[in-house]
């Protein structure tokens, strides 16, 4: 018995430290590989977009009617701009509250996405298909990975915003409504996957201090 | 009303015409393209344009913008810090990850055009500029020098914030070549370039793009001069020079590992010479050493090849009066050479044809002297033998033609001398075996007279003779060294019997010689070995076709046998010919009467037939001896000329 609960605390205490050791590993690596895997999703909603306008280009759709909604919430756009205008002196927990924001937003409209698809009226849905799924796991992955990198950075940075997507899950009955609203979504999708990977940039420069050849 | 019309067409015709007769043509300005928009940093970004014809007149171009989801219609707000037919958007202006709508506009005093709009997003489009400071330097104070190139990202783009990250590109070249050599460098800020080439010129660029955009332009070339160092072609020597001393030796090492292989290649040694004939020395009997050079080496010879066996196989050891042995031995020889034919085979031995030869040239002598001188002795060592042991040994012998049982016996005794005769001067073994009377004698008879055809096996057994004329008349057979020690005549006689049961076993085996004696049946050859002894102190044979076979077996397969059935007389052995095959069967198990029948003295008579079923022939005259397995052939002539008991 006594063996027992020696043992047992030596295994606890073993755990402990393991712990401790795992949280020695430095943010700015963390980050590093947060980036790595942020620029592997924009790479592939690029190629997404490319994919959509060579059989469906940009101008084959009607104008003022391809959005019926933004891409972001109106009240996001501003604190984009004062980011960027306020020479990136935002704190680094905002920028981190705004990437898992935007990663959390993402989750379903990537489920409409891949869902359409699958029946998308385009030459290349199979291929569109295949990338949209790895997308989810990439962001997926992501965001778990942020999770607990968030911990370690405060519990600001662990508030997010609740972006609900507000497009519906029908993308529409004929065939051009389909592609128009499939178009624009993966063009947002591009464009606030750069964001995240920007984001995501910015930090790792900020935490390698030690490391000025990253940055 | 109509003349106005008409008027005003008129002037305008006239109007037309005019502008026709001056060559000239105006018209709106053509349609103006964008060609591209470019943010060097993520921060501001440039739109240029490519304007249309312009009609004749002076056409002014104007750019306008509109933002994402909103309709307000800007124009550029700088047409002159990028230069002609560009726009040019501060900081102030440009908004990231804002869709731009641009379009150009031309205008001129018969209308305006519009180019297709463009959308941008600023972020999409970032093409940096150059990096700065590129710097190559040879590395110093080395015996093998190399480049580092390093260099500065262009100061617009923020790297430092991590707002953008830029990756590298490298190239380089010598100076008076065409091919670059590209080197991706990452997101480093210094490149090696090693083993440059000494004394060269190098040219060297730098390019950086952002993680998602555009490749900047070449930066602008540096040129960096490699001093002259160690040069390259010596080392190279130096490295063949080294290798090619290493084959070197391990070559001169191989050489003296083989030397004796190769020596015995290159120069084969020289073969001695061989002999063909006999020399006079070997013919008088001199020089045992020579004799023994001349027994084959694997002495005593197995049971594949009979015919081997015809010459010197034997070691014979031949006592002080052998000479005068041989004297006789050659005139009986000549008489059974006369009997026999003569088989001189290029696969025998030397001995076959060389004894052939022998008995050739010393016969002449009167047969019946030497069958006298040599009966006697033969005979009486056969006597002796037959006296002593009697019933134990049984002769097969292959007689060709004499009919008479003294003469056959004493042909066959003649036939033992026959046989003996060359084997003296051939194969005298070195063997000293003491020749006291008593000891045994054993003859082994493997003779070249022998044909092939007729398969015999001579085999005698000397007794301990009791004369001592022919104290020297016996051979022995050195088969194994056993009979060494000497045996009492009447005493050892059985010891005797069964100590050279070996020998005699090994004798007969290697006999197989076939007998050179005419058969006037072609049979096939057999081979007779010692089956066993008997307790009744008979030697029985069995034939041996291959290896060792069941005596009945052989039997049934071979259709003659004939043993020796008894000494007639002191005179010679009667061989007894089977003629039936069906008796075989009943011979096995009829074998032990036979046998038993034979007494050890007397049985100049004792012809026995175990079966009933004897040769009918022989049955009328002869006394029919048992068809027990005997390896032999017997001429049906000889066994009526036998004598009956």
């Amino acid at each position: 018995m006594a063996q027992r609960r020696i043992s047992g605390d030596r295994l606890f205490i073993t755990v402990v430290y393991l712990v401790a050791m795992c949280r020695a590993v430095p943010i700015g690596d963390l980050l590093d590989r947060a980036s790595q895997r942020s620029d592997k999703m924009h790479s592939l909603s690029t190629l997404l977009t490319q994919e959509m306008d060579s059989h469906f280009p940009p101008y084959g759709r009607i104008p003022n009617e391809n959005a019926p909604f933004d891409c972001q919430p109106p009240h996001y756009r501003r604190p984009m701009e004062k980011k960027k205008s306020s020479g990136k002196g935002s704190g680094e927990s905002d920028l981190m509250s705004l990437v898992r924001s935007l990663l959390q937003a993402w989750v379903d409209p990537l489920v409409i996405l891949s869902n359409s698809a699958i029946t998308l009226p385009h030459p290349a849905k199979s291929s569109i298909s295949s990338k949209i799924q790895e997308l989810q796991e990439h962001s997926k992955s992501l965001a778990d990975g942020l999770d607990i990198l968030s911990g370690k950075m405060g519990p600001a940075a662990q508030a997010t915003s609740s972006l609900p997507y507000t497009g519906g899950t029908d993308l529409g009955q004929d065939r051009v409504t389909i592609l128009n609203k499939f178009g624009f979504l993966l063009s947002c999708l591009r464009r606030d996957s750069h964001k995240i990977d920007s984001f995501l940039k910015v930090l790792r420069c900020r935490a390698v201090k030690l490391q000025p050849e990253l940055c | 009303m109509m003349k106005k019309v008409g008027g005003v067409i008129l002037l305008w015709l006239l109007l037309l015409f005019s502008q026709l007769a001056e060559g000239k043509r105006y018209s709106p300005p053509g349609k103006p393209t964008l060609t591209s928009c470019r943010s060097p940093e993520k921060e501001t970004f440039t739109c240029w344009w490519e304007p249309g014809s312009d009609g004749g007149l002076p056409t002014t171009h104007a750019l306008y913008y509109r933002k994402e989801n909103s309709e307000m219609v800007y124009e550029c707000p700088d047409y002159k810090t990028a230069g002609e037919n560009s726009c040019f958007f501060s900081k102030n202006d440009t908004s990231i990850w804002v869709n731009y709508n641009i379009t150009v506009v031309a205008t001129n005093a018969l209308g305006r055009t519009f180019s297709d709009p463009v959308d941008i997003d600023v972020v999409y489009i970032v093409m940096p500029n150059p990096p700065e400071e590129v710097r190559v330097s040879v590395t110093q104070n080395t015996d093998w020098p190399f480049l580092r190139v390093s260099w500065e990202p262009p100061k617009k783009a923020d790297t430092r914030s991590g707002w953008i990250t830029l990756i590298y590109e490298v190239r380089i070249k010598l100076e008076n070549e065409d091919e670059w050599e590209v080197h991706p460098a990452g997101q480093q800020k210094i490149f090696n370039i090693f083993s440059p080439r000494s004394g060269g010129t190098y040219q060297v660029q730098v390019r950086c793009k952002p993680d998602h955009g555009f490749w900047s332009e070449w930066s602008p070339s540096t040129y960096v001069k490699v001093p002259e160092y160690f040069p390259r072609e010596k080392s190279m020597w130096i490295l063949i020079v080294v290798f090619s001393a290493f084959i070197f030796f391990i070559f001169n090492w191989l050489i003296y590992m083989n030397i004796y292989s190769l020596k015995h290649c290159l120069l084969p040694p020289v073969p001695g010479p061989k002999i063909k004939g006999f020399d006079k020395q070997l013919k008088n009997g001199k020089s045992e050493d020579i004799f023994s050079s001349l027994v084959v080496s694997d002495f005593p010879p197995t049971t594949s090849n009979y015919e081997d066996f015809l010459v010197e196989y034997l070691e014979v050891y031949i006592p002080e009066e052998r000479e005068l042995i041989m004297e006789d031995s050659k005139e009986l020889q000549d008489d059974s050479l006369k009997s026999e034919n003569s088989t001189c085979d290029n696969d025998s031995g030397r001995g076959s044809c060389d004894s052939h030869t022998l008995l050739i040239d010393k016969g002449g002598g009167d047969k019946e002297d030497g069958l006298q001188s040599d009966q006697e002795g033969s005979q009486a060592e056969m006597d002796s033998k037959r006296h002593e042991e009697a019933p134990e040994e049984e002769l097969l012998e292959y007689s060709h033609g004499n009919v008479h049982s003294p003469d056959i016996s004493s042909e066959k005794v003649k036939s033992w001398p026959s046989l003996f005769s060359p084997l003296p001067q051939y194969g005298l073994s070195p063997v000293n075996q003491p020749s006291p009377p008593e000891m045994g004698k054993q003859h082994c008879l493997s003779d070249s007279l022998f044909t092939p055809d007729a398969l015999s096996s001579y085999f005698t057994q000397p007794g301990p003779s009791t004369k001592t004329d022919f104290r020297s008349n016996y051979w022995e057979c050195n088969f194994n060294h056993k009979q060494s020690h000497p045996l009492h005549p009447q005493t050892a006689a059985h010891e005797h019997l069964q100590a050279q049961n070996d020998t005699i076993m090994a004798c007969v085996e290697r006999i197989g010689a076939p007998l050179g004696v005419h058969v006037p049946n072609v049979r096939p050859t057999e081979y007779v070995e010692v089956q066993r002894v008997s307790d009744e102190n008979m030697v029985l044979l069995h034939p041996i076709s291959s290896g060792q076979e069941n005596t009945c077996t052989m039997r049934r397969q071979t259709e003659d046998y004939s043993r020796v059935k008894t000494l007639n007389n002191d005179k010679g052995l009667l061989l007894l010919q089977r003629e039936s095959m069906e008796e075989e069967m009943d011979m096995c198990p009829n074998e032990e009467e036979g046998v038993s029948r034979v007494t050890s003295n007397g049985y100049t008579a004792s012809i026995t037939p175990t079966s009933q079923k004897s040769a009918a022939g022989i049955n009328a005259s002869l006394p029919i001896l048992d068809e027990r397995a005997a390896s032999g052939y017997v001429d049906t002539t000889t066994m009526f000329g036998q004598p009956t008991y």
